[in-house]
């Protein structure tokens, strides 16, 4: 996939335009990446001349600009109505050069700085300064994917900033919306297997001119959305910050004088490129890195599922090159196609991922831009799931092969990392993030959709030399939040039951994960709730644990109980279901009485109404370290707080512990727990084997096609596909030259 | 001269406790001593001393004198931080126990640096501030409308009673869903837990704490904190009071102690909410400015504080102190209404580091504290601090730190300098120490910036006061390129957060939440409604405050009420508080006019997108401030003199680095200028418990009120 630059628009017009020197803004974006492309400098600037001339003015100007952008993010999150806004922090400010380039950014959804990028250099490219023209108080809109978005509810606009007649740069935000029309409330549709039913699509289009949003963009917005309250706020905070940091560049510019400004903003860019190499070389080793992670979907069957959508595995195979000079390369060779189901990440979802992913484990310090992404490359084959081609294709939950694509590059860069030393570096963050959304008949009695966007605080991976974050992190964000059950219980017919811990979640190691939660809820007040789940990974692993660490849960899933006999139980004041319970026999399906089902993978069933419950649960990673190696006392404090169960403190941790129910608190029987680990090791010992001897009982395997359906066709979707892939996959097994499985 | 001192404010902050002394003619002086946070009332009674030392006096003259004494002080952060709070119950809606543990994903970062907030593998939470087996779940729901969906199930709230009485707890909170709309479940639990520790024989030491009762609004993870802090941390800072209370009662002081409000105003130390006062400190120096803002008539201020640790902000506006709803304090997200002030972590004792790959210079957040304090004090601290930069560059004097009491080691501030920091990034080390200090100055700047940005306010609108113990050192550098109306440093500085405490009044803050709507286009009838309702909620709140007034202020004085409410667009998560422009709404017309002074604020901080009429207005919660005049230190406006200073006032020359070069500056002693003097720079104005730099180019200029303008 070319990142950079895709040369859609005729060759650069030769008429004087709004930009830099004169030039059309197409002109000025081709010779800035000439400019890159011969000096190997971002702009050509082959010295930081102002930094170097008054360090501290150079500085002074940074910091300015940055607090403009974190400040404006700040102050339009109090002018949202929606929870993904106000409470969960679910948007991005940033400043951008005048070919579309970031410059500095607020914290928040960052996986949206360099989406926004490839917006603005998606209307350069095709000559948007001509028509629909880009004059000063302008803002253009857009969440189509395929101009350039993660997926459909992820709403941005941009405004340039013009001193007189040049553009000089642009203001970008962006905020996720809880519902955006589709199928059914919500915001990430999995029902859908194409574009068509993602909800309202703005193609980058021109929605207000001298900073008056045009109605008629609202009247869209109120005609085809469920609960447009959200986006007419949403889209007024995002413009209101747009104008506010506008303003403030405009002042800096007049205080710092225009040419230091145009200057200085490359040079921070530039800077940025270099801090991102100098890091690399510091903290990494280079060479060759691979890993590969999957993700799980199951559609077949369910009432609401798209009749296009089959059963999945989505092969996510990745390679990670750094040279010597720090630079990255990263390759997804061996991507599955493309797929009738909502899966598929847009060419700007895949930016957003990396940029998230470089910011949070490289480029958090100092001048933190798209400097790091002039000095990293990424590969992702045409025709794939993650370089689709096709802008019919689906891609509003994108995230659910995002998230494993991802977190695999973490776990590399993370491996890295720790071979260079830096093992308090290692983060194992993130995973895939079950949603609840949908939509109905809400508990004011008007129809409505939206997402609970919760899910934006799971469980992490572990890390090097600690837990990971019980119930504290998302890999989108990483600023993340869940916000207050009051808050989602007010713009949602629901009453929780219970939001709690969810015992054994976390993946085991010496230090396993963060722990994540599980929520119970009662639906209320309503006689219509279409509750949908999105952006599982259902009966694989969609992330690894690291050096012995085990993964996060792998098996997705809801419990549903209608026509429950709640009431009566209430009345007789009987105990009711908060917390799973054990998993075998959960509480929802013994205190209560009702039609109780257990669903594998997404949640596409019949409606829900007033009585019935809905269990949940999010998703934590991998641990690191073998968790026989755990400290025995954080077994035991994990048992006080819930967070493991006995059972599993001996079984996987073998720790021997019991509940002092005089104390109240649980006790280690540290002789006991000593016998039980030598016993594993012992065991593991007894059945370990030569390697070559189990690879040449796996090679069999594969030659009698011994795997389940939803593998072989994985395989074969990619043997008829990554020419580069099949080859070393036959030739690591020694398979035939044509081999295909027989499904 | 005998002198009459009539009150005594004092501000412990994370580095110096401040003291100002103010007698029956207005006059004040100002001491300063080494806060002592394992006994607060140590370093109270010295720095007292210290201040009555200046009037040749000690601090037994003082204190059968005083008509008030305030206190502000740092034990209740420093209980959390340490988490020495008291062993606390809590029983809370079942399915939510683990809520202690699970916080809010955001209390993982938030108050971290930018970077942090990115570099997701630094995130921790807090501790929690109850042992998980202390938690105990009751069956019971309230809904969103109030509707107790769930009864409560008593016969687990007696369980867990008997539970937590066995397990030897010291406080039990209560806190469930929705209680802030209907508080009957708490309450019903109250009474069963009363009858259990009756039972128990323990009496009354086990207090119960209702989240109703302590912070009857929305967002239940905020109710909680507030009510958790309350009964973990309030104990050992009513201790620290009493202490101080007894401490200087028994040298003859004859009333009770009072404290300070988050929000501004005082409180008697048994003042049932104390968790209010966690961050009463920097609090004191916008009720300073307030004071002045009265006197004065200068009624726009930005007031900027400046001391060993923190550097912080406030606004007024038109005589008017904002409040931030939801402030985050020790890593806990509250909805405690605040004097809303913002801070950054650079002081006069912050570190001065150099990263060891980027050569990048990091300025705190941490800091030395007054022990070991920065290098130049020569009692054991090695890191460099901007003290011992600007004292490198000549702008301290090494023998009337602290009025001389503290002597500092040049030679040692300059060898740790360069080894630490220039040559690690090779540069000449008084280039390099101008430069960092100028870096510092500039966050403070920004930081400035920031806020008026924020609160969409036009600074050349307002004055900026400059104070704390290192402020007027700074002043000109951190104001500098920024256009002000003025800006303003007093000889009292060093204590303007004490001073602000002595201007304070009795005053209370109460809210209430409510649920009122203001359709599009809705009619008078609908507007008359909504006017009823919100002055019935006045009403009942000024009643509620004049009962709880009366039982804490010993003197009857009028009570003076502010009504407030925060309204919204409909739909809007945010609301924004507004002042009403009349004490109750008796017509359509009033409740139009307190949407159109609602509208005005909103549009001052928004873009003029972001108004959306069409939505209605939504009022979720009510307000009300409650005050009640005290004695106040008297400032007195005296007549202007020549502009030439008293001959004993120049105290010589000393050379200072500014810009580049070494230049010598006049030296002043601070306490000798009087209305009137002019001063050009370059000059250093002294004093013993801050210094005045006064750069090329500027002057300084002493006012009618013996105020110190920087022009």
């Amino acid at each position: 996939m070319e990142k950079a630059i895709q040369t859609t628009a005729e060759a650069a017009p030769e008429r004087r335009g709004c930009g830099p020197e004169g030039r059309t803004l197409l002109a000025a974006l081709r010779h800035d990446r000439e400019l890159l492309e011969q000096t190997g400098h971002y702009h050509g600037i082959s010295d930081l001349r102002l930094k170097a001339e008054n360090y501290l003015h150079y500085e002074s100007l940074h910091a300015r600009l940055r607090s403009a952008v974190v400040n404006a993010r700040e102050t339009s999150k109090k002018i949202s109505a929606s929870p993904g806004v106000r409470e969960v922090g679910e948007s991005v400010v940033a400043l951008y050069t005048p070919e579309g380039d970031s410059v500095v950014l607020s914290t928040g959804i960052m996986v949206h700085v360099h989406t926004l990028s490839r917006f603005i250099q998606w209307m350069i490219e095709r000559d948007y300064e001509s028509d629909p023209g880009i004059a000063h108080g302008d803002v253009f809109a857009n969440n189509d994917p395929f101009v350039s978005d993660v997926h459909p509810p992820d709403l941005m606009n941009v405004t340039p900033i013009f001193h007189g007649r040049e553009l000089i740069g642009w203001v970008g935000a962006v905020a996720h919306e809880l519902e955006i029309g589709g199928v059914y409330g919500g915001a990430n549709q999995t029902t859908t297997a194409e574009r068509f039913g993602q909800g309202m699509i703005v193609s980058a289009e021109k929605v207000a001119a001298n900073d008056v949003i045009r109605r008629d963009f609202f009247v869209r917005a109120e005609m085809n959305l469920r609960t447009p309250v959200y986006f007419v706020l949403d889209e007024k905070a995002m413009v209101s910050a747009c104008i506010d940091v506008r303003e403030k560049v405009l002042e800096a510019v007049e205080q710092y004088g225009l040419d230091y400004y145009k200057r200085a903003i490359r040079e921070i860019i530039e800077e940025g490129r270099r801090a991102h190499l100098q890091r690399m070389k510091m903290l990494t080793v280079p060479g060759r890195y691979r890993s590969v992670a999957h993700a799980g979907h199951l559609f077949e069957g369910k009432v609401g599922a798209s009749p296009l959508s089959r059963n999945c595995i989505v092969q996510v195979p990745l390679e990670m090159t750094i040279d010597r000079g720090g630079f990255m390369t990263i390759d997804y060779e061996g991507a599955g196609r493309k797929m009738w189901n909502p899966y598929n990440c847009p060419p700007a979802a895949m930016d957003g991922g990396f940029f998230v992913t470089l910011t949070q484990f490289i480029d958090f310090d100092g001048k933190v831009n798209d400097g790091c992404w002039f000095a990293t490359r990424m590969i992702c084959p045409p025709g794939s799931w993650c370089n689709p081609g096709d802008d019919m294709t689906a891609t509003s939950s994108a995230w659910g092969s995002l998230m494993p694509g991802f977190g695999s590059l973490q776990r590399m860069i993370s491996r890295s990392f720790l071979a260079r030393g830096f093992r308090e570096e290692v983060f194992l963050g993130q995973v895939n993030t079950p949603i609840i959304e949908g939509g109905g008949i809400n508990q004011y009695g008007q129809r409505f959709g939206g997402q609970n966007l919760e899910c934006s605080s799971e469980g992490s991976g572990a890390r090097g030399i600690m837990d990971g974050i019980d119930c504290g992190y998302v890999g989108w964000n990483p600023e993340s939040d869940m916000g207050n059950v009051e808050i989602w219980e007010m713009i949602l017919p629901i009453l929780y039951l219970g939001r709690r811990i969810w015992r054994d979640s976390p993946g085991a190691g010496k230090y396993r994960a963060g722990a994540t939660y599980s929520t119970l809820l009662m639906i209320h007040k309503t006689p219509l709730y279409n509750i949908v789940s999105t952006i599982h990974s259902d009966k694989v692993f969609d992330n690894q644990g690291m050096c012995g660490g085990y993964p996060g849960p792998t098996a997705k899933f809801e419990y549903v109980s209608r026509d429950t006999d709640l009431a009566e139980r209430i009345a007789r004041r009987e105990p009711l279901p908060h917390v799973e319970g054990d998993p075998r026999r959960p509480d929802i399906s013994t205190r209560v009485g009702g039609d109780f089902r257990v669903v594998d993978g997404v949640f596409l069933e019949r409606p829900l109404r007033s009585g019935d419950l809905f269990q949940f649960f999010y998703n934590t990673g991998g641990g690191y370290g073998d968790p026989i190696e755990r400290d025995p006392e954080a077994v035991r404090r994990d048992l006080d707080n819930g967070i493991q169960s006995i059972e599993i403190a001996e079984s996987v941790y073998r720790v021997a512990a019991r509940f002092d129910a005089a104390a109240k608190r649980h006790a280690v029987d540290e002789q006991a727990t000593r016998k039980l680990r030598a016993e594993c090791r012992e065991e593991r010992g007894r059945r370990a084997v030569p390697t070559r001897q189990w690879m040449a009982r796996q090679r069999e395997r594969l030659l009698r096609h011994d795997l389940g359906r939803e593998v072989k066709e994985m395989y074969n979707d990619v043997f008829g596909f990554s020419e580069r892939w099949s080859r070393e996959y036959r030739e690591f097994w020694s398979l035939p030259d044509d081999f295909v499985f027989t499904v | 001269m005998a002198r009459k001192p009539l009150v005594l404010g004092i501000d412990a902050g994370g580095t110096m406790t401040d003291t100002f002394v103010v007698d029956e003619n207005g006059d004040f002086t100002v001491g300063k001593a080494a806060t002592t946070p394992h006994d607060e009332s140590v370093g109270f009674l010295e720095s007292a001393a210290d201040a009555m030392s200046y009037w040749d006096g000690d601090g037994r003259s003082l204190y059968p004198e005083l008509e008030v004494a305030l206190y502000s002080g740092t034990t209740m952060v420093n209980t959390l931080i340490t988490r020495r709070g008291r062993k606390v119950g809590l029983i809370t809606t079942k399915g939510f126990e683990d809520d202690v543990l699970m916080g809010r994903g955001m209390q993982s970062w938030t108050g971290y640096s930018y970077s942090d907030r990115i570099h997701a593998v630094t995130h921790v939470h807090p501790s929690a501030l109850v042992d998980r087996r202390h938690v105990h779940g009751v069956t019971e729901r309230v809904d969103v409308f109030g509707e107790a969906v769930i009864p409560l199930y008593e016969h687990e709230v007696e369980a867990a009673a008997e539970e937590l009485l066995a397990d030897g707890v010291e406080a039990i909170v209560v806190h469930f869903l929705y209680s802030y709309l209907n508080p009957e479940h708490e309450q019903r639990a109250r009474a069963i837990l009363a009858a259990a520790i009756a039972r128990s024989r323990r009496g009354g030491d086990v207090p119960v704490y209702l989240g109703s009762d302590l912070r009857p609004v929305i967002r239940e993870n905020s109710r909680l904190n507030a009510a958790l802090i309350e009964a973990y941390a309030v104990a050992p800072v009513r201790t620290q009071l009493e202490k101080v209370e007894r401490a200087v009662q028994s040298r003859g002081y004859r009333y009770p102690l009072q404290t300070v409000l988050a929000y501004g105003g005082l409180c008697n130390i048994r003042y049932p909410r104390l968790h209010e006062t966690l961050i009463s400190g920097p609090v004191g120096g916008v009720m300073g400015a307030k004071h002045l803002s009265a006197l004065t008539g200068i009624d726009n201020i930005i007031v900027t504080d400046l001391g060993g640790t923190s550097f912080d902000i406030g606004t007024i506006t038109a005589g008017y102190v904002p409040v931030e709803p939801e402030p985050v304090l020790a890593r806990f997200k509250l909805n405690l209404p605040t004097i809303a002030m913002e801070n950054i972590g650079a002081g006069a004792g912050s570190y001065v580091k150099v990263d060891p790959v980027t050569k990048k210079v990091q300025i705190g957040p941490e800091s030395a504290g007054s022990t070991p304090g920065p290098v130049s004090f020569g009692k054991g601290g090695t890191t460099v601090t901007i003290t011992d930069c600007d004292l490198v560059l000549g702008y301290l004097n090494p023998d009337y730190f602290l009025g001389g009491k503290q002597k500092l080691d040049k030679e040692l501030a300059l060898r740790a300098l360069k080894e630490q920091v220039t040559e690690q990034i090779g540069v000449d080390v008084y280039a390099g120490a101008e430069a960092i200090v100028r870096m510092m100055e500039r966050e403070a700047r920004d930081a400035i910036r920031a806020v008026a940005s924020a609160r969409g306010l036009d600074t050349t609108q307002y004055t900026l006061f400059g104070y704390g113990g290192a402020g007027p050192l700074h002043l000109a550098g951190y104001t500098e390129g920024l256009d002000f109306g003025g800006v303003l440093t007093f000889h009292f500085a060093a204590a303007f957060s004490a001073f602000g405490c002595t201007t304070a009044d009795y005053q209370h803050r109460y809210a209430r939440s409510v649920h009122l709507g203001l359709p599009p286009g809705c009619d008078a009838p609908a507007k008359l409604a909504v006017a009823e309702a919100v002055s019935r909620v006045w009403s009942e709140m000024e009643e509620a405050a004049r009962a709880e007034m009366a039982n804490e202020i010993a003197v009857a004085r009028e009570i003076r009420f502010t009504q407030l409410a925060m309204v919204r667009y409909g739909g809007q998560l945010s609301d924004l508080e507004a002042v009403s422009p009349a004490p109750r709404l008796r017509t359509a017309a009033d409740v139009d006019r307190l949407i159109a002074a609602w509208e005005d604020l909103y549009s001052k901080i928004n873009s003029r997108v972001a108004r959306y009429e069409g939505a209605g207005y939504q009022i979720f919660e009510l307000g009300l401030l409650a005050s009640v005049e005290k004695v106040k230190p008297r400032i007195v406006r005296q007549p202007l003199g020549p502009a030439e200073p008293a001959r004993a006032a120049h105290k010589g020359t000393r050379n200072m680095y500014w810009k580049g070069r070494w230049q010598p500056a006049s030296l002043w002693e601070m306490e000798m200028l009087r209305p009137g003097n002019r001063i050009a720079g370059p000059a250093i104005v002294e004093h013993p418990a801050t210094t005045l730099v006064v750069p090329d180019g500027k002057c300084v200029e002493v006012d009618e009120w013996n105020f110190f303008w920087l022009r």
